[in-house]
């Protein structure tokens, strides 16, 4: 199993930088906990950040280090997340809240990730094998990482670790793979605009 | 005249002291005096490249503190096999700054990164080592022209959108893009070799 789809270079610069929404950011770091070659592609931009902060013009600070030690005499070293991570999710979720699975149609359940002072929201969605997400098309982003399983659709295979990066202007009914299903976690900016009955029936729900 | 403890080098003003040792000196022994070389050096760059990319002098200074504070707690984390300390010490502010800067609504932003970088690098015969790295990105961006200089700059440090490149630098969005291109080809072309 290999990883065929990645981020952009913008993507993952903006990831590297920090500027990213905190919601999109978390389904490329799920990418990222998968695939070693993104991993690395994000190290060349942190290595070049280095390079400009040695290469920074110096201001000059008004604290000193002896005012920072004194403040803070015997630091201790910070903590790691607060709570017992869940068996089978990415790491990089243990320091959020998820929801429970929820069914939302035929063999498609969802699950909410709660990313506070994100402008997208967050999701897990797991469906059956064989079924055909409901035609949609997007105001804003959709990035969806796969955790396990494929869907198909018209820009390719996109299977466990792959980052699928649509904008505005992609249109597309995803088809779950025929025998393993599908797992994935969606950031979504903006509103997802189903067609169709089934859509109709998922437009409440996504608005999360 | 040049300041003492600093030596000429291609005409700019390079610290003698090695910056990975200083850590290194602070994580064995609590080390005050190699902690203040660190902060002396690096401080005022965190804090000038954070007012650079437009952030206040207040919250830069924050940020700077901080980060070095952080550098003191953690030194024992350092790792120069997997980054020179000048990598490590921007990946610290950027994190710090997230939070701070994101500090209202609890964002758990740089645990994420924290827990991506526990990673070592999982394919050791391909990776490159850290310190290859910095030392190969540090030579290839000395040779990027001044146009790609700015434009890398304000795409990896201030993480403008390459459509916001283009507006600040009133250039076409394909200029930027073809620069950023090419200055990306240099700079991996560079490690190439070694992957």
């Amino acid at each position: 199993m290999s990883v065929a789809h990645r981020p952009t270079d913008e993507t993952l610069a903006a990831f590297a930088t920090g500027q990213l929404d905190e919601g999109l950011a978390l389904v490329v770091a799920t990418h990222l906990e998968r695939d070693a070659a993104s991993r690395e592609r994000v190290r060349d931009f942190q290595s070049a950040q280095g390079a400009l902060l040695d290469a920074a013009v110096p201001v000059a600070m008004v604290g000193g280090a002896g005012d920072v030690l004194a403040r803070d005499p015997d630091a201790a070293p910070v903590g790691k997340a607060d709570h017992v991570p869940e068996i089978g999710l990415p790491r990089v979720l243990q320091p959020y809240a998820l929801g429970p699975w929820r069914p939302i149609g035929i063999k498609i359940a969802m699950r909410r990730v709660d990313v506070p002072g994100a402008e997208a929201r967050v999701f897990m969605l797991r469906a059956g094998p064989g079924v055909a997400l409901p035609h949609h098309k997007h105001s804003g982003l959709e990035w969806t990482t796969i955790l396990s399983g494929a869907y198909e659709h018209q820009y390719g295979r996109f299977a466990a670790g792959d980052f699928d990066e649509a904008d505005a202007e992609h249109e597309h009914t995803p088809r779950v793979d025929a025998i393993e299903g599908c797992t994935c976690i969606a950031a979504v900016t903006g509103n997802i605009l189903f067609q169709g009955w089934l859509g109709r029936l998922l437009q409440p729900l996504v608005r999360l | 005249m040049r300041p003492a403890g600093m030596v000429a080098r291609r005409g700019r003003l390079v610290p003698l002291f090695d910056h990975n040792a200083l850590i290194v000196a602070i994580a064995r022994s609590a080390d005050r005096e190699a902690f203040a070389k660190l902060f002396d050096h690096f401080a005022p760059r965190v804090k000038g490249l954070l007012m650079k990319a437009g952030t206040p002098a207040e919250l830069a200074e924050e940020v700077a503190q901080e980060t070095l504070l952080t550098v003191w707690r953690k030194a024992s984390l350092f790792d120069p096999s997997k980054a020179s300390a000048g990598t490590w010490i921007a990946t610290i502010a950027r994190n710090l700054r997230i939070d701070i800067a994101r500090r209202e609504t609890r964002s758990r932003l740089s645990q994420v990164y924290e827990i991506l970088d526990e990673d070592g690098p999982e394919q050791p015969d391909a990776a490159v080592s850290g310190a290859e790295r910095d030392v190969l990105v540090r030579a290839a961006m000395t040779q990027l022209s001044p146009d790609q200089y700015r434009v890398v700059e304000l795409a990896f440090i201030e993480g403008f959108s390459h459509q916001d490149v283009a507006k600040r630098l009133a250039i076409p969005l394909g200029t930027v893009k073809s620069r950023l291109r090419l200055a990306l080809s240099h700079l991996r072309g560079r490690l190439e070799d070694l992957r």
